[in-house]
């Protein structure tokens, strides 16, 4: 530390709108989609009425910027209301739409104002797929086979594609409304939304954009698989006492509510920085997600254990966590490849200035 | 929510200004080879020298010693003696103490110690456990027995870190052993003046001690709080030292948690290590597997700035014990080699965390007893079986 700099602040509180933000989604998740709702869509992870719900609130327009006809929340708010969604594993593609749609947005004056508006408004589903496309290659796009179009890289141009015909749901782990899609490049009817390098950039930050979102959801699934484990280890009796009382049962959960402590706050932190400055701590949003994923992870897993035969039945809410855990990420690829990417920031910076992280040098 | 850095009116950072010229003057090599030497956790000079400037107790008024400092101030000097590396375990154990002989002790008592705690010529260690004890503190046997207006005290301490440096101990006894085990517990600042303290040295290069209490006398003013109630007065230090202090701090980041000084500087000596040019012009930093594992460390310090409290307790040490194992295999054969050896990696620093990250597991109470204290106060867990 030198004479000019000072110490960081790690005030992880909320605002008062932030908290309203937390508490009018977690009680609108909790009161519309209930676990019944989420086993009511299997397989296919989608409920329209939901999406419809969702979209009187406004709530993909809450995720665009006010220059572009959206509502401007910040990315606090975002991943607020991204753990509510996760907490209660909503059958929505809440992620890939928002990406999707503030791809479009910002893709300018070439989007016909219909797409964009209808986007906005909910009333039409986009998608993102998270690979460059590959032109008579398909590719697995989460919601594929709900959506009305994708977002999708092919070659040099960042376009918005739609199918000619309704995709099929590909059964899967997550029950997610997963399809092969074979995203037609520029040459055909696809919007273009950007080329060169600014459709690479905006394909870059769609990816970065829903890691941070997906991160929230990751710590939403981690509470809310924690919260069903809890409750079978305060209440289920086993050799005359509560198995929680057995430390080799309560603290794997210890170990789970510490990640999901740290997981929320990383991610917070991540959505801060990303509204205050995006040039700046962009190694928390990968951290963010890794730490967030193999939080979920963990706690599902653990939960499915805590419950012992039970958590292996179908019967189990928990298995429904388990599901989705990985479910909702893996289109992604590796969760681990994110050490990559951290790697760059982590010994790049220290050739650039000799300071890590803030460290002294 | 805010992770900006302060922004520091100018009194303030010229307060940071003088905290640099100190450390610069007092915290030199010497006081460091000193601490490697010793491993005492503290140095008489340097201790002095704090205490001289009001900084042992710095938010006190300067007429009681102190320095007046306000909360943020203090704030910037503990970071940085912490950043710095500074040997202050043995100022941490004497403030820690030092609130409950402010609350409980007679006037006269207070009058005996205060000023030379301020001073820096009085220090307080812990007696807590005892070598049949390990982290159940409330199974205390040392006995302390009433003699008219003395009290005398048997027993044995473990882990009584700093006793050698100090004049008092924060002194867990038994004063009733026919009572449940946390209602029979009297608490004493004991005078440690002709009482035997035998050197143990740990794995991480630190010195603890044994004090032996052979028919001990001291004065009743030395006891601290009603007899029989010493629990109560013993959980306002134990929970500082928990992780669950006081809320009135300002919030600053802790990087790398409550070891964080050693884990960020073995991450830094590790990118160091991962730049150095090798006979093919190539550097480990050029592996993929070398920064990922890097990569892996740097996430570990992130997420431990950010636990909070006793899981924050739990986190920086067993990551740092992960973390130092992982960067030690990663440097090799050169990360065993010690302090001031030729070829060593980073002035022997991977070599020392890879030790002394052990402890951290054991300070203040097992990493294990933490665990129990998040399932029950935290989690809502029935009281665990032990």
């Amino acid at each position: 530390m030198t004479a000019t700099e000072s110490p960081r602040q790690a005030d992880f509180s909320l605002e008062a709108d932030q908290e309203s933000v937390r508490d009018t989604f977690s009680a609108f998740f909790s009161r519309e989609s209930p676990v019944s709702l989420v086993r009511e869509c299997e397989p296919s992870g989608f409920d329209s009425d939901l999406w419809a719900k969702l979209s009187d609130l406004r709530v993909i327009a809450m995720a665009v910027p006010t220059a572009q006809g959206g509502d401007g929340a910040g990315w606090v708010d975002l991943v607020l209301l991204t753990e509510q969604w996760g907490r209660t594993l909503a059958p929505i593609p809440l992620a890939e739409s928002i990406v999707a749609t503030r791809a479009v947005a910002a893709g300018g004056a070439d989007v016909p104002g219909e797409w964009l508006e209808s986007a906005i408004a909910g009333e039409r589903l986009l998608t993102f797929a998270h690979h460059p496309a590959v032109p008579g290659k398909p590719q697995l796009v989460q919601a594929g086979a709900v959506a009305d179009a994708v977002v999708a890289l092919v070659e040099d141009h960042l376009v918005l594609a739609s199918s000619e015909s309704e995709l099929a749901i590909v059964r899967n782990q997550g029950r997610t409304p997963m399809a092969w899609w074979e995203i037609a490049g520029p040459e055909t009817d696809s919007v273009v939304l950007a080329s060169g390098a600014r459709a690479r950039e905006l394909f870059a930050a769609a990816k970065r954009e829903w890691r941070l979102l997906m991160a929230g959801a990751l710590v939403g699934m981690t509470k809310g698989a924690l919260d069903i484990a809890l409750a079978h280890a305060r209440d289920r009796v086993a050799f005359g006492v509560p198995i929680g009382s057995f430390q080799a049962v309560a603290h794997p959960l210890v170990d789970v509510a510490m990640d999901l402590e740290m997981a929320r706050r990383i991610t917070w932190k991540a959505a801060w920085w990303a509204d205050r400055d995006p040039a700046c701590e962009h190694q928390l949003i990968p951290m963010a997600y890794l730490f967030a994923e193999e939080a979920a992870v963990r706690s599902a897993t653990v939960g499915v254990h805590t419950l012992g035969g039970v958590g292996f039945t179908v019967e189990a809410d928990e298995q429904l966590f388990f599901r989705r855990a990985k479910g909702w990420t893996l289109m992604a690829g590796d969760p681990l490849a994110e050490l990559d990417v951290i790697a760059d920031f982590v010994l790049g910076s220290i050739r650039d200035n000799g300071a890590l992280l803030g460290v002294p040098a | 929510m805010n992770f900006d850095r302060l922004e520091l009116d100018e009194s303030t950072r010229a307060f940071c200004g003088e905290v640099f010229d100190f450390l610069d003057e007092h915290l030199t090599e010497e006081v460091h080879q000193e601490e490697w030497e010793t491993g005492a956790g503290h140095n008489v000079a340097f201790h002095k020298a704090l205490g001289e400037r009001g900084w042992i107790l710095p938010t006190w008024p300067e007429e009681n010693g102190g320095a007046g400092l306000g909360s943020l101030e203090a704030a910037i000097l503990e970071r940085e003696l912490a950043v710095r590396y500074a040997p202050t375990i043995t100022k941490g154990t004497t403030t820690l103490v030092l609130s409950a002989v402010v609350r409980s002790g007679g006037d006269d008592l207070k009058e005996e110690v205060l000023p030379g705690v301020a001073s820096g010529d009085i220090c307080f260690c812990l007696g807590y456990t005892e070598p049949d004890v390990g982290s159940d503190l409330a199974a205390v046997k040392t006995r302390a027995i009433r003699d008219g207006d003395e009290w005398i005290v048997d027993g044995q301490k473990m882990f009584t870190t700093g006793a050698q440096n100090c004049q008092y101990a924060f002194l867990v006894t038994r004063t009733n052993p026919d009572v449940a085990k946390h209602k029979g517990i009297t608490m004493f600042l004991c005078p440690l003046d002709g009482v035997e303290i035998q050197a143990v040295h740990t794995l991480g290069g630190e010195r603890t001690n044994m004090v032996f209490f052979d028919s001990h006398r001291i004065d009743d003013r030395y006891r601290l709080g009603e007899v029989d109630k010493g629990w109560e007065i013993l959980m306002g230090p134990l929970n500082a030292e928990h992780g669950m202090g006081d809320g009135d701090r300002p919030e600053l980041e802790q990087r790398g948690g409550m070891y964080g000084g050693a884990n960020v500087e073995a991450l830094r000596v590790a990118i160091e290590w991962a730049h150095d040019l090798e006979s093919d012009g190539g550097c480990p930093a050029d592996d993929p597997s070398t920064r990922r594992r890097l990569a892996r460390v740097a996430l570990d310090l992130e997420a431990m700035s950010c636990a909070p409290g006793p899981m924050g307790r739990i986190i920086s040490s067993e990551y740092f014990i992960r973390d130092a194992a992982d960067l030690i295999d990663l440097v090799g054969a050169r990360g065993l080699l010690e302090r001031g050896e030729h070829g060593s990696v980073g002035n022997g620093w991977l070599e020392y965390c890879h030790r002394f990250a052990q402890g951290t597991a054991t300070y203040g109470g097992t990493t294990e007893v933490h665990r129990n204290i998040v399932a029950e106060r935290m989690l809502g867990l029935p009281r665990s079986s032990r």
